[in-house]
């Protein structure tokens, strides 16, 4: 399934159907993924659904030309980016300028050459490849590999707006580990590395598969539960919890016994106008359960 | 007026197409599909001096043949296309006979290989 997600998808866009046989021919012959599109407009619906990595535009296509899409791309901020090459029977020094104006990363001009084409996409395959990278790098953390706190605060956005839209509730946890910093100070941080990795792993083997974890701060998580009524957002908070506290964590200074506070919230439970509040709501439940005794599940 | 060009340039053709020889055939046979109603396009698009459709199907013309190395067809495309661009109906009549000509020189060309 990884290398799959690593493949780079290529787009054709061409309305010429000897030249995108030919195209395609050579294209999948060299390993890539690729989807043929007779005009722009068929071309800009695959670009909405966000998994097109490199694209071949054609200059002269009918409903929407090359260039112009070259535009609409570049212009739309919401997807990821698309390494564009116009290919094209225009070879003008004006309508080169033209194309890479409008956003075009290359462009090769038609009849096209194999050996550079193939050259031309394994950069588009690298500078795709790094800004992948970056990109993960940029919203995962390090260490637990679960999304960053600015990321799992950017879903929490698109989440309780998408809850609002559909009227469905939101449930939250936020979860900090208990006593940790003590793990810090009498075994270093390496072996509290190693625990937070092993209670992320504790954590996501109880989550939904549309549940997402975020890493808010040092020794606490927030987990966002769409679609999830107060009653299973209870069972599913203590099931992580029980998961942590029933089996020590073996690390590499030995078996450590742990447990972990949980504050939740659901806007089944509450009048929530903003992720600021729910955040606000399920810190106060978190604090409560660290009053009650820690190894608890308090709900707000 | 032919110079050293040929009708079709088979080698540089099949660079193209990966050197496969069945599936260049494939794609002349398909060029010869297309060709008959993109011509009958731009008689019809000459009839009535459009010349956006004269230089798009010039256009589209030129590419196809450009890509299977079609010397001949892709130069007389070309003349059809600049036809369009510079509004130029007496030269678009001129080269749609060319045009048919060099057709009927590939389909001859063609069923002597066979």
């Amino acid at each position: 399934m990884k290398s799959k997600q690593n493949k780079v998808k290529i787009l054709i866009a061409e309305d010429d159907r000897i030249s995108s046989k030919i195209l395609k021919k050579h294209i999948t012959g060299w390993g890539y993924d690729v989807l043929v599109v007779p005009d722009g407009k068929k071309a800009w619906q695959v670009f909405e659904k966000n998994e097109i990595g490199i694209a071949l535009l054609d200059w002269m296509m009918p409903e929407i030309t090359g260039v112009e899409l070259c535009r609409k791309i570049r212009n739309d901020k919401s997807g990821k980016y698309t390494y564009i090459i116009l290919l094209t029977a225009k070879n003008k020094q004006k309508d080169i300028n033209k194309g890479l104006t409008a956003g075009a990363d290359e462009y090769l001009t038609k009849p096209f050459n194999p050996i550079e084409l193939k050259a031309r996409l394994k950069t588009g395959k690298r500078i795709i490849d790094l800004l992948e990278k970056l990109h993960k790098q940029a919203i995962y953390d390090g260490l637990t590999k679960v999304f960053n706190r600015r990321e799992i605060m950017r879903i929490l956005n698109e989440e309780f707006y998408r809850a609002q839209r559909t009227n469905q509730p939101l449930s939250t946890i936020m979860l900090d580990l208990d006593h940790f910093k003590k793990v810090n100070d009498t075994y270093g941080h390496p072996v509290g590395d190693e625990v937070l990795v092993e209670i992320v792993s504790r954590i996501t083997t109880k989550m939904r598969a549309y549940d997402k974890i975020g890493r808010y701060g040092g020794e606490e998580f927030i987990i966002i539960l769409p679609h999830n009524s107060i009653k299973s957002l209870k069972k599913i908070a203590e099931r992580i919890r029980i998961n942590i506290s029933q089996k020590s964590i073996q690390t590499s200074a030995g078996p450590l016994q742990l447990t972990v506070s949980l504050g939740c919230t659901s806007t089944e439970n509450i009048e929530a106008s903003s992720t600021k509040m729910i955040i606000k709501i399920s810190d106060e439940a978190l604090y409560k359960a660290k009053n009650n005794g820690r190894n608890c599940t308090v709900v707000g | 007026m032919t110079g050293g060009k040929k009708t079709i340039d088979f080698d540089s053709a099949l660079e193209r197409t990966g050197g496969d020889k069945d599936f260049l055939y494939e794609l002349i046979d398909m060029y010869m599909e297309d060709f008959i109603p993109k011509y009958d396009e731009l008689k019809k698009a000459i009839k009535e001096e459009n010349f956006t459709a004269i230089q798009e199907t010039g256009h589209y013309l030129k590419g196809s043949a450009a890509n299977l190395s079609l010397s001949f067809l892709k130069d007389a495309s070309l003349q059809m296309e600049l036809a369009g661009e510079d509004k130029d109906i007496k030269k678009a009549q001129q080269t749609l006979d060319e045009l048919k000509k060099e057709f009927a020189r590939l389909k001859t060309f063609i069923s002597n290989m066979d």
